[in-house]
């Protein structure tokens, strides 16, 4: 999709709220737009949605779209379940498939046990879950997300950080604003920054870059089915790869992008061997200690846990500290470790 | 478009927001009509009696549902076919009331004209009146349209205008549902019922006209 010279404004003599945005949508990206309170970013995510029409300019190639509202107030006479079977056939599935999706998806969000509970007597939280579900119940070419994160528990915002990403590795594109700058960090592929209306870009943090900005990072050992055969193309997340000499591949991805990357290799063909998966500490520096990397998840479940819990929890205090003692981290998250642990969001690193 | 249709009838059951208007047409039939009223007359007052009905429905189904669940329903359609579909559930909603309110009239009414004098036949009778509830259905819808979001905003403004809507589809010579209401009326006077066609072919392109337009509104100002 593709926005030429898009702008708009409410009424026939208001003021310009988004005005002269060039802005190319592509295919399998993840775009983040930043900007501050009332810039005009909801406005361009509605315009981008095709809730509203541009006051000028012309968005072309539109794709099957969604779209996530930022607080979604239960007032409908349905229940969880009817409401998402309802808009999945207005998102075009078929009945079945709609009832089936609807369940799916509150599943995955932990809202199974809403399933019969009308809306109106919700939660914040679980209403926004249902908001999330019924935006990813068909599988939308298109995804826009207006602070969708909001009210979701850990759980919740984890799992909706995977859904983008397995979103994006379909061949889809997924345009959010979130408040928290951590979110989805170092996996998004665009970052524009909306300031008086107008869209400026605003560079994406460095991939390969350890630092905080590039978010906790997984990093899979996988063998190669023959010998010294390539990786497949396009794989999800664009992983920094480094190959070791018996023809091991090393892939480094945003930890959303696990599970896609993940699924990636092992659906190729011929299907990839997965040796080990590893989310190595966000804040570590690249020639920090490397023991994460070395280990198998499967056998280290603290330290999985731990590397996860380290990046939101320890990353305002531990960033001044980090550079200064860096064989300080080694005992150091034993103390956060412990309640981390307890988070089951933070337990899912370990189950591969 | 058929699962969007679902989608709204749902929320106007389930809201009961139908309730008040459909309470209101049949008081209207009752106290209006009662039995043994001349049938034509009994039409021409019934058909009248949509025009409030389908305005209010229409108001229901366009204010239905909260920004935020529009947004959602919008963005999967688009806004022009999700406010359209709002509209067409309004007119598919009042066309049960409308031929329930046909078949009391034929039943209940008095098969003459208003003298007492001529017989009126039922089955021309009953066509002629299910033309003028159609006239009215359609123009009611398309003045419910007009008088609520996206062209009027908040309560006060479309509920007003859309009395005064009524008044003005009555009153004036002009519009084709007055003209299908004096024409059964006149019928009444003299025993015979016309068929209303060129009121039913006016009313079909402009009530179609005036909704495209306010759905082509919706995708604008939202």
């Amino acid at each position: 999709m593709r926005l030429d010279g898009v702008g708009r404004r409410y009424g026939l003599r208001g003021p310009w709220v988004v005005r002269g945005v060039d802005l190319d949508l592509p295919e399998r990206t993840l775009v983040r737009i930043e900007g501050a309170n009332g810039s005009g970013k909801s406005t361009l995510l509605r315009l981008c949605a095709g809730i509203d029409r541009p006051t000028t300019g012309r968005i072309r190639g539109r794709p099957r779209t969604a779209y996530v509202p930022e607080r979604f107030p239960p007032a409908l006479p349905f229940t969880a379940l009817g409401y998402l079977t309802h808009l999945g056939r207005v998102h075009g599935l078929r009945g079945p498939a709609a009832d089936r999706a609807a369940g799916v998806w509150l599943e995955r969000f932990g809202a199974a046990g809403h399933a019969g509970t009308p809306l109106s007597e919700l939660s914040k939280g679980t209403s926004q879950k249902v908001a999330v579900a019924q935006a990813l119940l068909a599988a939308p070419e298109l995804l826009v997300l207006d602070e969708a994160w909001t009210g979701l528990d850990a759980a919740a915002r984890a799992e909706l950080d995977r859904a983008v990403a397995e979103r994006v590795a379909d061949g889809g594109t997924v345009l959010f604003v979130d408040h928290d700058p951590r979110r989805l960090a170092g996996a998004a592929d665009a970052c524009h920054r909306v300031v008086d209306g107008r869209l400026c870009p605003a560079p994406p943090p460095d991939p390969a870059a350890h630092t905080p900005a590039a978010g906790p990072r997984v990093t899979v050992r996988a063998a190669p089915p023959g010998s010294g055969a390539e990786l497949p193309e396009e794989l999800p997340g664009r992983p920094v790869t480094e190959r070791e000499p018996d023809g091991t591949a090393r892939l480094t991805v945003p930890a959303a992008y696990s599970d896609a990357l993940l699924r990636a290799l092992l659906t190729a063909r011929p299907p990839w061997h997965i040796h080990t998966v590893t989310a190595p500490v966000a804040q570590r520096p690249p020639d920090g200690p490397a023991g994460g990397d070395a280990m198998p998840g499967t056998g280290e479940p603290d330290d999985g846990a731990m590397a996860r819990g380290a990046g939101p929890a320890t990353a305002d205090h531990s960033a001044p500290a980090g550079p200064a003692s860096p064989a300080a981290t080694g005992p150091a998250p034993a103390g956060p470790a412990s309640p981390a642990v307890t988070d089951p969001a933070l337990a899912e690193g370990d189950h591969r | 478009m058929i699962a969007l249709l679902r989608y709204q009838a749902a929320l106007l059951l389930g809201s009961h927001r139908w309730l008040p208007p459909i309470l209101l047409y049949a008081g209207f039939l009752v106290v209006g009509i009662g039995t043994g009223s001349p049938v034509l007359d009994a039409f021409a007052f019934a058909a009248a009696a949509l025009l409030p009905l389908t305005v209010w429905l229409t108001r229901v189904c366009v204010t239905n549902e909260p920004p935020a669940a529009r947004s959602c329903a919008a963005a999967a359609v688009g806004p022009v076919r999700a406010h359209l579909a709002a509209v067409l559930t309004a007119a598919l909603a009042a066309l049960p009331p409308a031929l329930a309110g046909t078949a009391f009239v034929a039943l209940f009414s008095d098969r003459r004209s208003n003298d007492h004098q001529v017989t009126v036949a039922l089955l021309p009778a009953t066509a002629c009146g299910l033309a003028a509830a159609v006239v009215c259905l359609l123009l009611g819808t398309a003045v419910g349209a007009v008088c609520n979001r996206p062209v009027l905003h908040g309560t006060a403004l479309p509920v007003c205008a859309g009395l005064l809507g009524c008044v003005l589809l009555v009153v004036p010579a002009l519009s084709p549902a007055s003209a299908v209401v004096r024409g059964l009326v006149a019928g009444s006077m003299s025993g015979t019922a016309e068929m209303p066609w060129l009121p039913l072919a006016a009313a079909i392109p402009i009530s179609a006209a005036v909704v495209a337009a306010v759905c082509h509104l919706a995708a604008r100002r939202g």
